[in-house]
């Protein structure tokens, strides 16, 4: 049951390559070690980027001016009344339209009864509010909902008894500038200096520019102011009339544009930061700076561009690097395979938008508690890896802003593919290269062993006798040395196996002698008694030399057939084969052998008219001798079939009789010198020795014609017979 | 005056029973054990008939030298081999080198004194004219029972005894099938088949030497071998 199991054949090339396999280990260590590399190349970035943060912040340090605006010192700032102008990357048109205002949505507060400064009726006015710098203007942009749009009369001298705006700021000697817009029509702006005093007249007021636009919902204004004329405090207050000429009514704002205490702050910005941050720009990173209140003072760089200092390793191959075959074969055949295991860092990645009024992170918290600190991030799509660092920055001993640096990873990713790419390539190179040698190798030793394998069958048959001879193997290992070994045991099998071939008949000649000496002591025993007849006992001793004669002659009978053998090797060696008519002979034969045996019953079936065959007859004949010898000695009923065929160029011929079955284990080896299947001495021929060498002979002279003797066991009725196959060659 | 017989034989029994038997019947036997002692001898006088072993002591073929040693000193001289050696190789090389006969030495006594007497007494009729009494004819083949001679085509073959014992045993009857054991008993030798077809074979060889078209012993596979004359017609069998 267990052998079934067991029954998986392991060559030894599958064994070898088996065993290779554990190469595969190799590029398995190659992986892991780039992605090692990977990940001290991250914390190398981490570092690398806190050292970009602090060297900025550095820069910035105790530069109070830098800092100098009032929100700086407030605690805390009130989102709609502090406000934040927007760094705008284009100039803007002003039409009155918020189409080239980017993210106004996002960016604009909204503003409704909450901001409310007062109302007597009902509020029916909101609007949307959006700041933003560019050069040297800080651009407004109101977007106002409102049910009743009142413009000032034509002919009216008040500015107040129509919707408004009123606008006020510091200026840069903090004193309070107020202003008030208020159109007749739609189109260019209409503002106008007012100051405390209720009865100054208003006076235009040029330096404020902008478009009043009207909408479905209500109108925009768009403005802009110049930022020299600008402080660090601003206000700004729509007023609402619904009926001309009428008293306003509700009022909605950032902050109560009458008094310079109740301004909001404004900061945009600022220019001097940003000469500084520009210089870090080339850092390849996306810097900020923020002030304590997360709003973003100066930035630089732009994340996409901001791939870490590695990217510039990333070279374009030169243009005769290109035309290399190598290059072609990687490009086409390798890279596409590995990058279906690797990801390629993309280029195009959408990010979060950051707020820059309020940058917001966990490490710019930490900064602004005094903490530098880095921290990673996805993107939005997650298609990038992000790193940011931050770092506090100190005025007076206190934390009044921070540097935030931003880079991506695809500096690293795109490193570590490079280092991936080049390990696959060697990796392939080595396992196709190792694959092959081991292949070839285990190829090499396995036919070697296979060819002497054959050898070794070639030169043994399945009976076991040496058929033919080995040659040694010349090489110098081990595979070598067994073929020697083999090829020495073969041979000396060999010598060994024609020795015992041979036996019988050094036998019989060293018995010769011996036995002429009993002979003819025997026969002049013999002679002298016949003179001396008238001796009393002659007739016993005559009984007794007679005996001892008979036991000579059988002695001698044996000798003679045990030498038979060799002596048929030795002629066969000079007998000359000639073209004969087997089926004639084989006729004859038989009726010879049907006189000799009168008792035997044989059956010759032979079909052909002449079968022409080359060799030699006697020997033929000799063959026929033993084998019907046999026969006739194991046949039971008397019977003897004979039969002749001709199949493929080759003469067929089953001589079969009925009887005793041949035992398994000895079939193979009946034609063997010296094998017999007698267990005795027949008992109607006592004086006829069997040696187990008639079959033998019968054998040789197969061979000598190149054909072949089998002995089979057929049944019903059992018996056996001897089939001998002989090629015809003409 | 009885004939002189040398046994030149290195197994002393043998050649004391061989002395003896050949003694019994009237011989003058001298025995040597070696090549030496019987070269001196037959350098002072030549023996009638000699008796040789092939292998003598230490010399595996000595008794072929000292055979062609005694051919050059007689031509006429009778040498039979008696030895243990049966292959067909030394039974050529005997043959070859003059010997008149090659015995093996499981020959029987009276086998061995019959082809002896064979010997001398076809000297013996050498010496005296032909007398037609002992000639048979059959075709081309004339037999001298007496001289033991045999011509084919009036040209003399040389035969050893035992191939004329052989062919005057076939051609007493031709056309009749003598088996083997037959012409065993005819040529007074005791040896296997193949042994009998050597020497047929060697018998045919030379009279083919005489006449290339001779075929007129003829296999009868499975029985043995006939003599077919050549006027042989099947009237002539009638008759």
């Amino acid at each position: 049951m267990n052998k079934k199991r067991i029954n998986l054949r392991f060559g030894l090339r599958t064994k070898l390559l088996l065993l290779s396999s554990f190469l595969f280990v190799i590029p398995w260590f190659g992986y892991q070690y780039v992605w090692e590399m990977e990940k001290y190349l991250r914390f190398g970035q981490e570092q690398t980027l806190v050292g970009t943060a602090r060297a900025l912040a550095t820069a910035l340090h105790e530069r109070e001016n830098l800092f100098n605006n009032q929100a700086s010192f407030l605690p805390s700032v009130e989102q709609g009344k502090d406000l934040y102008g927007y760094q705008l990357t284009e100039a803007v048109q002003l039409d009155g339209l918020p189409k080239d205002w980017p993210h106004f949505s996002e960016r604009a507060h909204f503003y409704n009864h909450q901001q409310q400064l007062f109302a007597h009726q009902a509020l029916s006015l909101n609007f949307k509010a959006s700041v933003g710098k560019y050069d040297k203007y800080l651009y407004l942009f109101f977007q106002v909902v409102d049910d009743h749009l009142v413009f000032r009369g034509k002919n009216s001298r008040s500015i107040r008894h129509n919707d408004h705006l009123a606008l006020s700021f510091s200026d840069q000697h903090n004193n309070l500038n107020r202003f008030i817009i208020s159109n007749k029509k739609a189109g260019w702006l209409s503002a106008y200096s007012i100051s405390d005093d209720e009865q100054d007249i208003p006076s235009p007021a040029h330096k404020i520019q902008g478009q009043w636009l009207v909408t479905p919902q209500g109108y925009n204004i768009e403005l802009r102011i110049p930022l020299k004329s600008l402080g660090e405090k601003i206000a700004f207050a729509l007023y609402d009339v619904d009926q001309a000429s009428a008293k306003v009514h509700s009022a909605v704002g950032s902050a109560n544009p009458n008094k310079i205490e109740d301004l909001g702050t404004i900061l945009v910005p600022s220019p001097e930061i940003e000469r500084i941050v520009k210089g870090m720009h080339y850092t390849n990173s996306s810097i900020w700076v923020v002030d304590q209140h997360h709003r973003v003072l100066a930035s630089a760089g732009s994340l996409k561009s901001a791939s870490g200092v590695w990217h510039k390793k990333n070279l374009q191959p030169n243009p005769e690097e290109t035309k290399s075959i190598w290059f072609q074969f990687k490009q086409t055949v390798l890279l596409p395979l590995y990058y279906k295991i690797l990801t390629k860092p993309a280029p195009d990645f959408i990010d979060k938008l950051y707020d820059a009024r309020h940058l917001k992170g966990g490490h710019i918290d930490s900064a602004l508690r005094g903490q530098g600190k880095s921290q990673w991030r996805l993107t939005t799509d997650k298609k990038a890896l992000v790193l940011s660092a931050a770092y506090p920055i100190y005025i007076n001993h206190k934390v009044r802003g921070a540097v935030i640096v931003e880079e991506t990873t695809n500096g690293i990713r795109t490193l570590r593919n490079r280092a991936l790419e080049k390990l696959f390539s060697v990796i392939l190179t080595i396992m196709v290269f190792g694959a092959l040698t081991f292949i070839i190798f285990a190829t090499r030793i396995s036919s070697r062993i296979r060819q002497l394998s054959n050898q070794a069958e070639r030169a043994i048959d399945h009976q076991g006798r040496i058929i033919g001879k080995m040659s040694p193997s010349k090489s110098n290992d081990e595979i070598g040395d067994l073929s020697r070994s083999f090829t020495t045991a073969v041979n000396r099998l060999s010598e060994y196996n024609h020795y015992l071939e041979n036996m019988s008949s050094r036998l019989s000649h060293e018995l010769r002698t011996p036995i002429a000496v009993v002979k003819t002591s025997l026969e002049n025993l013999a002679i002298q008694n016949n003179q001396q007849l008238l001796s009393i006992d002659s007739n016993d001793k005559n009984a007794y030399i007679q005996r001892a004669q008979t036991g000579v002659n059988t002695l001698n009978l044996i000798l003679t057939n045990m030498s038979e053998a060799t002596r048929l090797e030795q002629m066969l060696l000079s007998t000359e084969k000639i073209t004969f008519d087997l089926k004639s002979v084989i006729d004859g034969c038989i009726a010879g052998y049907q006189q000799v045996y009168d008792n035997i019953n044989f059956k010759l079936n032979i079909s052909l008219n002449k079968l022409a065959f080359y060799g030699s007859p006697e020997h033929i004949v000799q063959l026929l001798d033993k084998i019907i010898n046999n026969a006739v000695e194991f046949s039971q009923d008397k019977l003897i079939t004979i039969e002749l065929t001709k199949h493929n160029d080759k003469a067929e011929l089953f001589i079969a009789n009925n009887g005793a079955l041949l035992p398994e284990q000895l079939s193979e080896r009946l034609f063997d010198s010296m094998v017999s299947l007698r267990s005795h001495y027949s008992v109607d021929k006592p004086e006829v020795p069997h040696l187990g060498l008639g079959l033998y002979i019968a054998r040789l002279i197969c061979q000598f014609h190149q054909g072949e003797i089998t002995a089979h066991n057929h049944h019903s009725p059992d018996g056996v017979t001897i089939k001998i196959i002989l090629p015809i060659i003409t | 005056m009885s004939k002189r017989i040398a046994i030149v034989e290195d197994e002393a029994a043998i050649r004391e029973n061989y002395a003896d038997v050949l003694r019994s019947q009237g011989y003058q036997v001298q025995t040597y054990a070696n090549r030496e002692t019987a070269t001196q001898a037959f350098n002072l006088r030549l023996p009638n008939l000699v008796i040789l072993d092939i292998g003598l002591n230490e010399e595996y073929d000595g008794g072929f030298l000292l055979c062609q040693q005694l051919r050059s000193q007689s031509a006429s001289l009778p040498i039979i081999f008696l030895t243990a050696r049966d292959n067909d190789f030394d039974t050529v090389s005997g043959l070859r080198i003059g010997a008149d006969d090659y015995l093996t030495k499981d020959i029987s006594l009276p086998h061995l004194t019959a082809r002896i007497s064979a010997l001398f007494r076809r000297q013996e009729a050498l010496k005296q004219p032909i007398s037609n009494a002992h000639i048979t004819r059959t075709g081309s083949l004339t037999i001298d029972s007496q001289r033991m001679t045999i011509t084919w085509q009036n040209q003399a073959i040389d035969l050893t005894i035992t191939e004329f014992w052989l062919v005057h045993a076939l051609a007493k009857h031709p056309g009749h099938v003598k088996n083997r054991h037959q012409l065993m008993t005819d040529s007074k030798i005791y040896v296997d088949d193949s042994t009998i077809t050597s020497h047929i074979k060697r018998i045919r060889k030379k009279f083919i030497k005489f006449d290339s078209s001779f075929d007129c012993i003829e296999t009868v596979y499975g029985m043995g071998y006939r003599w077919l004359s050549v006027q042989n017609n099947p009237q002539n069998t009638h008759e």
